[in-house]
């Protein structure tokens, strides 16, 4: 059974990097008595079913707690000033040491470099340094609200490299107008940076934007909301198709939402092997076929789904989401933040055991009780506290910790799905069940394994600048993943990081009627 | 010296076409509305003046009605072949249009190309493209062009890489 909803903890951002950032907060529950309770749809809206109350009650509560926590965010930004800071990482006795940190004595470092450009991963933070780069044009589920407003959640993700990573991390929203523009800026900012994290960019511009950026850089170009989302989803269906007895090339799946992770998701299921006549994507039009309407506009506006309307599908079923699902294995949605959007009859239409991932945030796609009630087998969702978390923030630390070690020259597609198959084989090793299908941020053994097993395939691949042994690859992520919580610990008790304040009154509550 | 394995013949290594040409049928007509009304959908992509009428449907069936009786005009359906060989799946419309001031005399406008996408490539488009010529030069045709969107590269590629080029050009704005 899932376990209950505990207060005070961050579980509903889109990311999901919400334990991590529980441990970054200290305070008591917050009081979902705040909020008037409207965040759940009508209960009984279903005929034949009534939501249980838990369900109704996890709604309320997501959202009472979205609303404490937002407000309790902006005072605690106001109050720090944004979260990340460069602190120097020598020892500087005087300003005598100044001669040997920058002029004269820096001269010969640079020379060095201008002679041999790959020594600015030895002399420099070069091997350590990201930048995560947006235009904002898709910020969270808040839509194109532009560079500067990109930024507090920019640093927040610089934060969760640096805690889970031990990654150095540069937020980077930049003004742009145009995919090309962007491809521009980022190319020219390549040499200061070891790899590049591209974040919240409209979808599909970001397909564009990461094919040519990755041919074009000689580091690893990484965009999290494709990769790092079907890289947790890939890793959760080859344990939910492990617990059920299936083999990927032989099942029927459904990929509802055809945003920019359930395209990369559908491209990585094929990779591994998924017949393509049996895979289809549904979206708001209905499931994608090579003769639907809108073909020759995708082939102009959106070639990666395009590519996968002429693949998948078999080209023998047309309509929606109740077309598609008949007979299927597998119901993969990461589409739209509404219960009702999956609904019983759906899952009851499907193969006997089946498997459903609703993973929109903050409200999956079917909750998951109601899924289970339906006949699905396994349910994974995008949250916390229900089993089964689908949580890019167990790839994305450790794909960058990887890569970074082994200075790869780009991350392929075998690097994320290496990533997706370290973590399934975690989570196998502690014992599979239905209600445990992907490691924990709790687990957080997994890290190191994940970042040596993607540096191993770096070394396989041959675009590994740093060949290491596989125990070395696991003892340096291990150590450079350990360092930044007792360096957070460490500048707390020195009063360098003052104390949390406590929260401010709480505004007036609106009066009921 | 040639390598043994490279003495030994190949099989062609060009895959069967999956279409296959004829006149089209009034019985085509439904069928080649619906290929017609996707191209203008296409152009449609390209620039705003290309605007999609909503009566373009009962056009579409009156247009191909009007040219499939015309001398002047040829309509070629592309069926698949195999189990989807009574299926139309593209088809390309041309006409023969007198040009009174210069010479050759009659030109083969090659109007409408489309094909659905799972028909498109191996050399798909260069089979429709000759045999579409080949018929326009059955009509007296001593000069053959295309029309398409200013826009549409795609469609400016594949004539140029066989042998077209721009003779005029049409300018626009709206009023």
């Amino acid at each position: 059974m899932r376990p209950e909803v505990r207060g005070g903890t961050v579980r509903h951002l889109p990311n999901s990097a919400n334990d991590c950032i529980q441990g970054l907060i200290d305070e008591g529950p917050l009081d979902a008595r705040m909020a008037d309770g409207t965040a759940a749809s009508p209960e009984g809206a279903r005929p034949g079913r009534r939501r249980g109350a838990s369900e109704v009650a996890a709604a309320r509560r997501s959202e009472a707690e979205t609303d404490a926590l937002g407000r309790r965010a902006v005072e605690l930004s106001r109050f720090y000033s944004g979260k990340i800071e460069t602190v120097p990482k020598v020892p500087v006795r005087s300003l005598g040491d100044f001669a040997l940190w920058y002029t004269p004595g820096v001269a010969e470092v640079s020379r060095a470099i201008h002679a041999n450009a790959s020594l600015s991963f030895e002399l420099t933070g070069r091997w350590n340094t990201i930048a995560i780069v947006t235009d904002g044009s898709r910020v969270l589920g808040l839509g194109d609200i532009g560079a500067e407003a990109a930024l507090p959640v920019m640093e927040g993700k610089a934060l969760l490299f640096k805690w889970l990573g031990g990654v150095d991390a540069v937020p980077l929203p930049i003004s742009v107008e145009t995919p090309d523009a962007f491809i521009e800026t980022v190319a020219r900012l390549a040499p200061s940076f070891g790899g590049i994290n591209l974040e919240d960019i409209a979808s599909p511009k970001c397909f564009g934007i990461l094919e040519e950026l990755q041919k074009r850089l000689p580091i690893p170009v990484w965009h999290d909301d494709q990769l790092g989302t079907a890289a947790s989803t890939i890793a959760g269906v080859l344990n939910a198709l492990e617990l059920t007895h299936r083999s990927v090339k032989s099942v029927r799946t459904v990929l509802l939402g055809a945003g920019a992770a359930n395209l990369v998701t559908a491209r990585l299921l094929l990779t591994l092997g998924h017949d393509p006549h049996r895979l289809s994507l549904v979206d708001q039009r209905g499931i994608l076929h090579a003769e639907r309407d809108d073909v020759d506009e995708l082939m102009l506006r959106n070639p990666w789904k395009y590519r996968l309307a002429l693949r998948t599908n078999g080209g023998e079923r047309s309509g929606g989401l109740a077309e598609a699902v008949a007979g299927a294995d597998l119901l993969l949605a990461a589409s739209t933040p509404d219960p009702n959007t999956i609904r019983p009859e759906h899952v009851r239409a499907m193969a006997p055991e089946p498997i459903v991932f609703a993973l929109a945030n903050p409200v999956p796609e079917i909750w998951p009780e109601v899924a289970t009630g339906a006949g699905a087998s396994i349910v994974a969702t995008g949250r916390s506290d229900f089993p089964n978390q689908v949580n890019n923030s167990l790839i994305f630390p450790a794909v960058f910790r990887g890569v970074l070690d082994a200075r790869a020259r780009s991350i392929p597609d075998e690097i994320v799905l290496e990533a997706a198959r370290e973590l399934a084989r975690h989570a196998k090793d502690r014992g599979l069940s239905p209600h445990h299908l992907l490691p924990t941020m709790e687990e957080s053994e997994v890290f190191p394994h994940v970042a040596a097993a993607v540096a191993d395939a770096s070394v396989r691949l041959g675009i590994a600048r740093r060949p290491l042994s596989h125990d070395e690859y696991l003892e340096r992520a291990r150590a450079l993943m350990g360092r930044p919580g007792r360096l957070v610990h460490a500048l707390a008790r020195a009063r360098l990081t003052p104390p949390m304040p406590r929260p401010s009154a709480r505004p007036p509550t609106r009066k009921r009627s | 010296m040639t390598a043994p394995e490279e003495a030994v013949p190949r099989p062609n290594a060009t895959p069967p076409l999956p279409i296959r040409l004829r006149p089209a049928r009034p019985a085509d007509v439904p069928a080649l509305v619906g290929l017609m009304l996707r191209l203008k959908r296409l152009n449609e992509e390209f620039d705003p003046l290309l605007k999609v009428r909503d009566d373009a449907e009962a056009q579409a069936r009156s247009v191909l009605e009007a040219n499939l009786g015309d001398p002047k005009a040829v309509v070629l359906a592309a069926e698949g072949v195999g189990a989807e060989k009574e299926k139309v799946v593209g088809f390309v419309r041309a006409l023969v249009r007198e040009r009174p001031f210069y010479s050759p005399e009659w030109e083969g406008v090659i109007v409408d190309i489309y094909l659905l996408p799972l028909y498109r490539r191996r050399g798909v488009g260069e089979y429709v493209l000759r045999e579409a010529t080949a018929a326009l030069k059955g009509k007296g045709a001593g000069v053959v062009t295309a029309e398409f969107p200013a826009q549409n590269e795609i469609a400016s590629r594949f004539y140029a890489k066989r042998g077209f080029r721009p003779i005029t050009a049409v300018h626009a704005r709206s009023l």
